[in-house]
């Protein structure tokens, strides 16, 4: 009979195979848990969240851990798509700008239930609990923190006999940069234009008392304060400090594309745990130091959680997501895998286990943060719909600006008109 | 879940009949066949679209339920979206460039081919590859590389003494890079063309020859017009192409269509709209406008075609 392979056998076959597969679905032991992981970011993170990964499962036999993950500008789309096919993984790494969108159409389960029983993190400090909290619920395990921070290749400020640009001016800052570019014969520059990066013009608009958003969701800045930001970086770019347009737009907006390692710049405007995964692509040791600083008083830096865990509010392995979350903050073992890569842990007990044994680097970025903290001005209020698209427009508009298609003036009133437009859209 | 209703009926099937084989039997079973094909149309094809027309008289954020909101998309799209005629000009300007050239490039070739050379099907094969890899992510990240600041194609120049601008990062370059992109991906029409020349008997030449008609006269006069049905062919398949075209933009813009939205195609716009800010009904409704503009194009063509086209039968 089982010579017999005729076309109804291979059908019965193809039917019996079907369902087998279908069963297969259903997980064989009612106590497995089979855990989605999602994150962005770049290799350095992937090895780091796999060992993690895999040292939890060999305590862990029960639980699966499957991990996805993509570069920032992919991460999102795909996220809110598997959200509308509510299909979203089970643990996903959230960052403050979106948590609040997430958690408010209902895509995110609220952490508190979980607090002192699956979640132990009690000895979080108030701040670092209060930003990963919407509307009074917790929705975000704070992974670390950061700040703002300016990361540049030591050897270009050595080359040009100049100081590094530490706790300077942004008068100071531009001087020294046109130093190195100078230095180096105009081929290599002393910082890369970040007047495109929302970061920057951020810090910037807190030193002058100004914000991006403010409490209510609004436009936290006028058409001068933007204008002055362009007048700032064209004048860098005429006395070049920075590299011009055509040069600056290989940027895409991400560590591999940053023009300081592509070996074009000495400075990269970024967060404070990205540093380790720039030193990861740069042969020069690089050092880590605050943004330039304005003439008054008001501090640009703060404090925030530079990703969080959030559970999609869906998800059928809550409490094993969780559980893997607080292994990845709470416990001495996954914490270290971890590192200070996603930020400084929030945690003193965690803190201290990690730091302990930290690589240079790794101490550079806690230092770096010990230095910030009381320096630091109140984190912001999480921005309004879309400032996704205005950060994106002021990328565009920069861009404008740079190829000298648009006056400073004009650039700083597109800015708010076009802002204000989405604003009143979302 | 539509597999397992269809499979059953295939098994009992053949049991209820009066005959064992018949015409039935082969219905089904070029069904059968057929099944893969079909149930990924109806599901992942037609479906989809269907819902996306509803969804573009939706507010649609991904997250939360469509909320029906009328032609309110469309009317935000035609009277107040500077962005969608930016898009539209440059999508246009990349159809009316990349089309004609590339049809142009690809018939050139082809005649040249076409003089019986040896080794025919190697430079065939040769000339087809970039079509094969052309709409890649690889070949896009290629192109960015070639047409950097610092890339090959500045280096070549500067041989010449050229001082090559950033080809890619330069809006007043970086549509033109893509045109070129496109334009290297001559394969298939070319394929095409060389079998339309094939196709014209050689016999009409010799006449010609002997009339005293030069090669630019039996260009014109002989294998045009001949070639028209082929010509008609490439030509509306490459222009759904130019105007569907996402991937290079996408890639060596990273997303963005910059430099300041100088490859902002309108794929690229809807898809912005879309996964980016999250207005998927808005991206549907953008969606189906392109879609309209694409099925007039081609009803124009159709239309206006018997007047140019000559079928030779």
């Amino acid at each position: 009979m089982t010579h017999d392979l005729n076309r109804r056998t291979l059908l019965k076959a193809a039917l019996g195979s079907a369902g087998l597969s279908a069963l297969g679905s259903l997980p064989a032991f009612a106590q497995d848990a089979r855990i989605r992981l999602y994150w962005w970011g770049s290799k350095e993170r992937a090895d780091r969240t796999l060992k993690a990964v895999s040292l939890y499962q060999e305590r862990n036999p029960s639980v699966k851990i499957d991990g996805e993950t993509l570069a920032w500008g992919d991460y999102w789309p795909r996220l809110a798509t598997q959200a509308a096919g509510r299909n979203a993984p089970d643990l996903i790494q959230m960052d403050y700008r979106y948590v609040a969108e997430y958690a408010r159409r209902g895509a995110l389960m609220p952490l508190d239930e979980f607090l002192g029983k699956s979640l132990d993190i009690g000895d979080f400090d108030k701040a670092s609990l209060d930003s990963c909290k919407v509307d009074g619920k917790l929705y975000g395990i704070n992974i670390g923190n950061n700040s703002n921070a300016l990361i540049y290749n030591k050897a270009a400020f050595q080359k040009a006999g100049v100081a590094e640009p530490i706790d300077v001016t942004w008068d100071k800052f531009f001087e020294l940069a046109a130093a190195v570019t100078k230095a180096h014969n105009g081929e290599y520059f002393g910082t890369s234009d970040a007047s495109a990066e929302e970061v920057a013009f951020e810090n910037w608009l807190r030193q002058r008392g100004k914000a991006l958003y403010t409490e209510d969701g609004k436009l936290g800045l006028d058409e001068k304060d933007a204008a002055d930001w362009f007048a700032m970086w064209a004048k860098a770019r005429e006395t070049k400090a920075c590299p011009p347009a055509d040069l600056q737009a290989l940027d895409k907006n991400n560590i591999e594309t940053n023009l300081l390692t592509q070996g074009r710049a000495a400075c990269a405007f970024n967060h404070s745990n990205q540093y380790v995964g720039y030193q990861v692509l740069n042969k020069n040791p690089l050092g880590i130091t605050m943004y330039p600083q304005g003439a008054g008083p008001n501090p640009g830096h703060y404090l925030k959680p530079s990703m969080m865990w959030s559970i999609y509010a869906r998800s059928k392995v809550a409490e094993p997501a969780v559980k893997f979350a607080n292994f990845t903050v709470k416990d001495v073992d996954g914490a270290k895998l971890l590192g200070v890569e996603r930020g400084v842990p929030a945690s003193p007990k965690i803190r201290e286990a990690v730091s302990a044994e930290l690589d240079a680097q790794g101490k550079l970025v806690v230092d770096f943060i010990s230095h910030v903290t009381p320096k630091v001005g109140p984190i912001p209020p999480a921005p309004p719909k879309g400032a996704g698209e205005i950060q994106t427009m002021l990328r565009r508009i920069s861009e404008q600006v740079g190829f000298g298609r648009l006056s400073t003036a004009d650039g700083g009133k597109q800015y708010v008109s076009e802002a204000q437009a989405i604003l009143s859209r979302a | 879940m539509t597999t397992t209703a269809q499979i059953p009926l295939t098994i009992s099937e053949p049991e209820k009949r009066s005959r064992p084989r018949g015409g039935l039997s082969r219905t089904l079973v070029s069904y059968s066949f057929l099944a893969p094909w079909l149930i990924g149309f109806l599901g992942l094809t037609l479906g989809p679209t269907l819902a996306s027309l509803y969804l573009s008289f939706t507010n649609f954020d991904l997250l939360q339920d469509p909320q029906f909101i009328g032609t309110a998309n469309y009317q935000r799209i035609v009277t107040n979206d500077v962005k969608f005629w930016h898009s539209m000009q440059v999508t246009f300007a990349y159809v009316v460039m990349a089309v004609p050239l590339k049809l142009a490039f690809a018939l050139g070739l082809a005649m040249v081919l076409n003089r019986g050379i040896a080794g025919l099907p190697l430079y065939r094969a040769l000339f087809y590859l970039p079509s094969l890899l052309g709409a890649s992510v690889a070949i896009a990240v290629l192109w960015r590389q070639l047409f950097a600041k610092d890339g090959l194609v500045n280096v070549a120049l500067a041989l010449f003494g050229i001082d090559g601008p950033s080809w890619i990062s330069d809006p007043n370059y970086s549509l033109y890079t893509l045109v070129l992109l496109s334009i290297w991906q001559f394969g298939s029409p070319m394929i095409i063309f060389l079998a339309g020349l094939r196709q014209i008997p050689s016999d009409v030449y010799e006449a010609a020859d002997i009339d005293g008609a030069n090669k630019v006269q039996q260009f014109v006069k002989i294998t045009l017009p001949l070639l028209t049905p082929v010509i008609f062919f490439n030509g509306i398949v490459q222009t759904i192409d130019a105007f569907k075209a996402f991937t290079p933009a996408f890639i060596i813009s990273e997303g963005t269509g910059g430099p300041i939205d100088s490859t902002l195609f309108y794929t690229l716009y809807l898809y912005q709209e879309g996964f980016a800010y999250f207005r998927m009904g808005y991206a549907s409704a953008l969606a189906w406008i392109l879609l309209i503009i694409i099925a007039c194009f081609t009803a124009f063509s159709f239309l206006t075609s018997r007047y140019w086209v000559h079928y030779n039968d």
